[in-house]
């Protein structure tokens, strides 16, 4: 069934580059998304805070000159909604988001009545692990879900096989984002409440490392979000993606220089580099982890990328 | 109208042991991948659901069968399964999380009562209008991320009923949004309802103590006579700028049986005891307490009385009342 | 923390356990435990593929070590001197009455690992599902050694009173999982 999909229909694969995680400043945020404009092989850009919405009056200012910079540089930019609302400001910031006139990705279900009859996309914080939930949303309107980072590489066939329509998309380049908090950590790490954190978390422009008592380098904190230490590598072949019916591979941003990250991905999906060189350029870079890629093998998460 | 006390049975003799000491609901599981709690041992096989909704209803207590995972691509069976037979067993109401359980429930089994796990995360007016409009959501258990206050203004927002967890194992993460243990383990409780997973913990005893390990990470370390908590990924100690300690929480357990007149008086409709994993005799004790406790409130009791009430309780472990105050962020 | 129950051992169990050998403790445990499939088959529904696992139970206040193998009505139950180099697929060591308080329900699946009391190393899902399988059994002492009547009564009753004592040694918080 999978294979007579794959034949038919050999788009080009998209890379998105997804929404950056940490509390980087609006100036850093600038500087980043005008190189991602003009030298970034990326078809689809998101912007927005996902992670604390302590943070979003810092940033809100720069959004929409972000938008045009990147639009007029040919990208399809999407507005992604922050993961855990709570407060009124919180839920106010993603449903005008969500009515923004851009396309929206939801990561929360709050945003959903606001989305729902028109096209949006559903991000890795949504809960979509069975052709069931995404059929769900996909009948509310999702044209594309990120599915979520732990999710089994046989779950994801089985789900992208049950609907063609709707484009898939995996988590690919970057620290996973594996949990959220009420609580913040770098506050807690600092002797502070998550009232009064006084934006540490500004500090760690890639997360702070958490290594084990034994110094094994295991986690990263970003404020209320924990992420791995390692770095996410998943570097399919274009066949192995034609398999698995996924269409877009998500970059995560870091302080690296995630223009040459994109223009290696690029190269891979095109096939004009293999899985073999990606990785090798990809460790040569200044990564904050080591490469892993279990989620993608039927293993834990942590598992390191086999370079053969 | 009186707080319901929503109480913990990993097994049939817990079940039994929770009915006796007083509680108003009980909530258990399948022993299978459909529950948040599939640890080895564990749960009910339908037969033995179907028994202990018999006891229970003979003594007036309600069954609630919580159904809290997200159902495995292409495999829905399992799940599907669940549903018919809690239906079938007679249960009062079921715990759902997964949008594709949810879905199906709603439309297959109608007159089943649904409750919204706390798997589901559902923290907004928005979110929780959302599923109790789509599938007809009767109750919410509330994420742990809540304070006291923002629980009375939600509740203030929303028409479905709420229920929050008063005692047991806390979750510093927001439940249902938490893959630690899979990145370390390859098993979370999204994915097959563990944490932390039995199987992968190990103990090594070195020179420096006695090291726990969850395939291979070192979660804690031990020197003799310190006490070891069960070594859960978040509650683990860890080195982060140049500190060593208990970076997520400690390992302490939630108590809030201090706030229940303040969580009644937010609106709150049941009080939820954690621990399916506990044993019959601890399940026991603790219901019985809380029972009291709701008892004298409802009486007009003052809080001293209900602190005494309590008080055996707070003996021995660590305790929190975690985000139901805001410093605890 | 063996010394705190060093003096509170039933005289009954001292007695059954000090000459390894001398009684045929093995042989015995091994009925009981069938036996007692025979009567409560669900115990061992419950317990699954853990039943063909080999659990090695060392009482750190005796002289004897137990061997088990808890398959249903091919269960096996073997009693070893100690420091017989032993594999098994999971060992707990720890007093006596700690390890008996694993039966009555004193200490839970969870408290087991709070206590640090007992030591655990092996496949410790199989020891928590041999836990949580006999917890739903409603099981006495009296059924773990195998005594039945009036015996059965005077052991359950100086296990019991033992356990209170244990008892004081745990409890405590556990791990969050929820529902």
């Amino acid at each position: 069934m999978l294979d007579t999909k794959k034949s038919t229909n050999m788009t080009k694969t998209g890379l998105t580059l997804g929404p950056v995680l940490f509390n980087w400043s609006p100036d850093r945020l600038r500087d980043f998304y005008a190189r991602i404009a003009d030298e970034a092989d990326v078809d689809r850009v998101h912007l927005g805070e996902v992670v604390c919405g302590k943070r979003q009056p810092f940033t809100d200012g720069v959004w929409p000159e972000l938008i045009e910079r990147l639009q007029a540089a040919g990208k399809q930019v999407v507005l992604s909604t922050l993961a855990l609302p709570y407060n009124p400001r919180e839920r106010n910031a993603v449903i005008d988001f969500c009515k923004a006139g851009e396309l929206a990705e939801i990561n929360d279900l709050t945003a959903l009545p606001t989305v729902a009859g028109k096209p949006f996309l559903v991000g890795p914080f949504v809960n979509v692990y069975n052709e069931g939930a995404a059929r769900f949303l996909a009948g509310r309107g999702a044209t594309g879900i990120c599915l979520p980072v732990e999710l089994p590489i046989a779950s994801v066939a089985v789900i992208a096989a049950a609907l063609p329509e709707v484009e898939f998309e995996l988590f690919a380049f970057g620290r996973l984002p594996l949990a959220l908090s009420g609580r913040c950590y770098h506050a807690r790490l600092h002797g502070l409440h998550k009232d009064g954190c006084q934006f540490v978390c500004d500090r760690d422009p890639d997360g702070l490392p958490v290594d084990t008592l034994d110094g094994q380098r295991f986690l990263a904190i970003n404020g209320i979000q924990t992420l791995s230490s390692g770095v996410e590598a998943f570097c399919p072949t274009p066949e192995d993606l034609a398999k698995l019916g996924v269409r877009r591979l998500r970059l995560s941003p870091h302080t690296v220089d995630m223009v040459a990250v994109s223009r290696l991905y690029r190269a891979l999906l095109d096939g004009r580099a293999s899985r073999t060189e990606t990785l090798a350029a990809l460790k040569a870079l200044d990564l904050p982890g080591e490469l892993v890629d279990g989620f993608t093998r039927g293993q834990p998460g942590s598992a390191r990328v086999e370079m053969a | 109208m009186s707080l319901e006390l929503v109480c913990p049975a990993g097994t049939p003799s817990a079940l039994r042991a929770a009915v006796e000491a007083g509680a108003h609901s009980v909530y258990c599981g399948f022993r299978d991948e459909t529950n948040a709690r599939n640890f080895p041992g564990l749960n009910f096989s339908p037969d033995e659901l179907v028994e202990g909704v018999r006891f229970a209803h003979a003594h007036g207590t309600k069954v609630l069968v919580a159904i809290n995972t997200f159902a495995k691509a292409g495999a829905m069976d399992a799940w599907k399964a669940a549903l018919a037979n809690a239906e079938k067993a007679g249960a009062d109401a079921v715990i759902l999380a997964d949008l594709a359980v949810l879905d199906h429930a709603a439309t297959h089994h109608p007159n089943l009562r649904l409750h919204l796990s706390v798997q589901a995360a559902a923290a907004t007016p928005e979110a929780i209008a959302f599923y109790a409009d789509t599938f007809g959501v009767k109750r919410i258990v509330m994420p742990r991320v809540l304070s006291v206050e923002e629980i009375a203004k939600l509740n203030a927002a929303i028409n479905v009923e709420t229920e929050a967890f008063v005692f047991g194992g806390l979750c510093p993460m927001t439940e249902g949004r938490c893959s630690l243990s899979s990145y370390a383990t390859g098993k979370s409780p999204n994915l097959t309802g563990v944490c932390s997973p039995p199987e992968h913990v190990a103990y090594t005893e070195d020179k420096n103590g006695t090291a726990t390990r969850l395939n291979g990470f070192t979660i804690d370390r031990f020197g003799a006579g310190e006490q070891a908590g069960y070594p859960t990924l978040c509650k683990g100690r860890f080195v982060a700028g140049g500190k060593t300690f208990y970076l997520f929480e400690d390992p302490v357990s939630l108590n809030a049986a201090s706030l229940i007149a303040a969580l009644a008086k937010a609106g709150v409709t049941a009080l939820k005891i954690e621990g399916r994993q506990r044993g019959k005799g601890y399940v026991a004790e603790v219901v019985r307490t809380f029972r009291a406790a709701v008892e004298a409130i409802d009486a007009g009791g003052t809080e001293v009385e209900v602190g005494r009430l309590l008080s055996g309780l707070v003996e021995g472990g660590r305790q929190t009342s975690g985000a139901y105050k805001k410093t605890w962020r | 923390m063996a010394e705190h129950f060093r003096g509170e051992l039933p005289r009954f169990l001292r007695i059954l356990a000090a000459p390894a050998g001398f009684l045929p403790l093995g042989p015995a445990l091994t009925m009981a435990v069938r036996r007692f499939a025979r009567r409560k088959p669900a115990v061992f529904d419950r317990l699954g593929e853990y039943g063909k696992c080999s659990f090695l139970i060392e009482p750190s206040d005796l002289d004897v070590s137990f061997l088990m193998v808890p398959d249903g009505v091919r269960a096996e139950v073997k009693c070893l001197r100690r420091r017989a180099s032993q594999t098994a697929d999971v060992t707990v060591r720890g007093p006596l009455l700690v390890l008996l308080g694993l039966l009555d329900g004193t200490f839970d699946g969870d408290a087991l690992f709070f206590n640090r009391a007992i030591s655990v190393s092996g496949r410790t899902d199989a020891l928590v599902a041999l836990r949580n399988s006999i917890e739903d059994a409603e099981l006495t002492p009296a059924d773990f050694v195998g005594a039945t009547g009036s015996l059965g009564k005077l052991v359950d009753r100086s296990v019991i009173g033992g356990l209170g004592l244990a008892r004081r040694f745990t409890g405590s918080p556990i791990p969050g999982e929820p529902s």
